[in-house]
């Protein structure tokens, strides 16, 4: 990542979870909330590594992107 | 059944014996009214249906024995005929001591002791071998000959269906010849069930009209109510099975069935019904130019799952269901993949609208792809990442805020708050497994944030709140002496 760049946009995950949740979100909490996220996404692209890998495909495709995203959300329910 | 009277006196029993007697015949009655109406689908032959019947007419059975309220455990077990028999023995026993020696000739005992076992045994005496040892030495013996001999009578009726109303055994053998099914017209038979209690005489005429008034009644109500319906009415038809003698339930059934083709047609309805409320909840917010039908689609969303993933997806999901080819979760998969298909058609117009009718951004597709081009070369593949597969994380990405803000809300709001606080988050993590003993939140943060980040998320640390907190406030402490250091 750049050194001047953001990493994400807070406003826009404080935007989206309230939106979802129907809640206030507190000041910095957002902050876990992109660490969860970004633990999702690190297994999420994970497991659809090791799929695509299986099916032989050199970068990650979408099919095994859709293949992993349910098994990966199961994992990340609270 | 002696039990029949609630509340009478072992003398008054006798009399009460009568009275199931009385009580049982409508319910014969009713099955073999059962049988006309049933009869015209003959579907109930099948042995599934018998068993679902054989349930019903248990619990029916269960209902309509009057004892039970008087007795307080294993009620269903002592409804047999045997029971029946025995207390009215124990009845009979103080006042004729002849008859009962000459009926076993263990009774004696029973003649000798009948003060005693029968204050003690009416309730135990039904509670087979476990109560038995409990009482005393002299008269557990006595009665456990008299139940090791018997069980095996019952279980044979009970198989038969002729737990209950042993009195009824010959008019149900009849009722077999026929069709099992008629005896399975429990469904109606519930309904009936007080008025049996109430008036023997009238059930006849009073049986029939009540399933007709329901279906009626079904057919009348509204259309949401549908889908339960259906079911419902499927497993009366299959109750009902048989040849029907009557014509007088052909009314119900076409309602039924009218019911039924209704079904599809109704959807549409209430799926328009829906989009209005959206676009009036959009229009009230009135706030972006998004595109109303998008607005639409993210609120089926939010209903289908629940009710009719079938329906609308279909021909969207099939596409993607295709591809799909995991057995195990079938279920949730087809479902996901419904959403994404109606998602990516209309994803990329701006914003969304959560269930809660709030408008919502994604997340932009820059930061998501750098995220997932990083996560992808520590995943050990090329950093590409196509459209698609961009397309696809987004769509997860998606789902998985979805759900992390319906986690949230559900923590805060259990904890009697209306705001998101950092406690939840720990709370959820920890419950992701993303947590435990040796991985604190903090930890996690240091290894994947950035340190204006990590900042943030220490600033919140002196209040503690949970046990994990407080090793990340510990973290807090080690990762200031590691930022130090380095």
């Amino acid at each position: 990542m750049a050194p001047g760049q953001k990493m994400y946009p807070r406003a826009t995950v404080k935007k989206i979870v309230k939106a979802h949740s129907k809640c206030n979100v507190s000041k910095n909490v957002d902050v876990m909330i992109f660490l969860d996220y970004v633990l999702f996404m690190q297994t999420l692209i994970k497991e659809a590594a090791i799929d695509s890998k299986q099916a032989g495909e050199r970068n990650v495709s979408a099919k095994s992107i859709r293949k992993a995203t349910p098994d990966t959300l199961a994992k990340f329910k609270g | 059944m002696a039990n029949t009277n609630p509340g009478t006196s072992r003398t008054g029993r006798l009399a009460p014996l009568n009275t199931p007697r009385a009580t049982t015949p409508p319910n014969r009655q009713t099955p073999s009214g059962r049988p006309s109406v049933s009869a015209r689908r003959n579907n109930v032959a099948t042995p599934h249906a018998r068993a679902a019947i054989r349930a019903m007419d248990q619990r029916r059975a269960a209902l309509f024995t009057p004892g039970r309220t008087r007795r307080r455990s294993l009620r269903e077990q002592r409804e047999t005929p045997r029971d029946i028999l025995r207390n009215l023995s124990r009845v009979l026993a103080p006042t004729s001591q002849v008859l009962s020696s000459s009926s076993s000739p263990e009774t004696p005992a029973d003649a000798s002791l009948p003060s005693f076992i029968e204050e003690e045994d009416e309730e135990d005496d039904d509670d087979f071998p476990i109560e038995r040892p409990r009482f005393s030495l002299p008269l557990g013996p006595e009665e456990d000959d008299d139940e090791d001999l018997k069980p095996p009578r019952l279980s044979g009726f009970e198989e038969d269906n002729y737990t209950m109303q042993s009195i009824e055994l010959p008019r149900r053998a009849l009722m077999d010849n026929t069709t099992r099914s008629s005896l399975g017209s429990m469904r109606h038979s519930d309904y009936m069930g007080p008025d049996i209690q109430s008036d023997d005489v009238g059930i006849d005429s009073g049986f029939f009209p009540p399933p007709a008034l329901d279906d009626s009644a079904e057919v009348v109500m509204d259309e949401p109510a549908m889908i339960e319906r259906l079911d419902a009415d499927e497993a009366r038809r299959q109750t009902l099975g048989g040849d029907s003698v009557f014509g007088a339930i052909d009314i119900p059934d076409a309602g039924n069935e009218t019911t039924f083709l209704m079904a599809p047609v109704e959807s549409p309805v209430r799926e328009q019904t829906e989009e209005q409320i959206a676009t009036g909840g959009l229009e009230g917010l009135g706030s972006d130019d998004g595109p109303v039908y998008d607005m639409d689609d993210d609120d089926d969303h939010v209903n289908e799952p629940m009710n009719v993933p079938d329906f609308d997806t279909e021909d969207e999901a099939d596409n993607v269901v295709e591809n799909n080819i995991s057995t195990i979760e079938e279920a949730t998969l087809s479902r996901i993949t419904s959403l994404a298909s109606n998602r990516v058609v209309k994803r990329k117009k701006g914003k969304r609208i959560s269930r809660h009718g709030i408008e919502y951004p994604s997340l932009p597709p820059s930061v998501v792809k750098r995220l997932a081009t990083t996560c992808a070369k520590t995943a050990g593949s090329k950093g590409k990442i196509s459209p698609d597969t961009l397309d696809a994380i987004m769509q997860a990405s998606d789902w998985f805020f979805e759900q992390l803000g319906d986690d949230l809300s559900a923590y805060a709001k259990h904890a009697g708050r209306k705001t998101i606080d950092e406690s939840d988050m720990v709370t959820l993590m920890r419950r992701q497994r993303q947590t435990n003993a040796s991985t604190t939140p903090f930890a996690l943060a240091q290894r994947y944030l950035p340190r204006e980040l990590l900042q943030e998320l220490r600033m919140p640390v002196p209040v503690p709140s949970k046990a994990p907190r407080k090793k990340t406030r510990r973290e807090d402490v080690e990762g200031e002496e590691q930022e130090e250091v380095t």
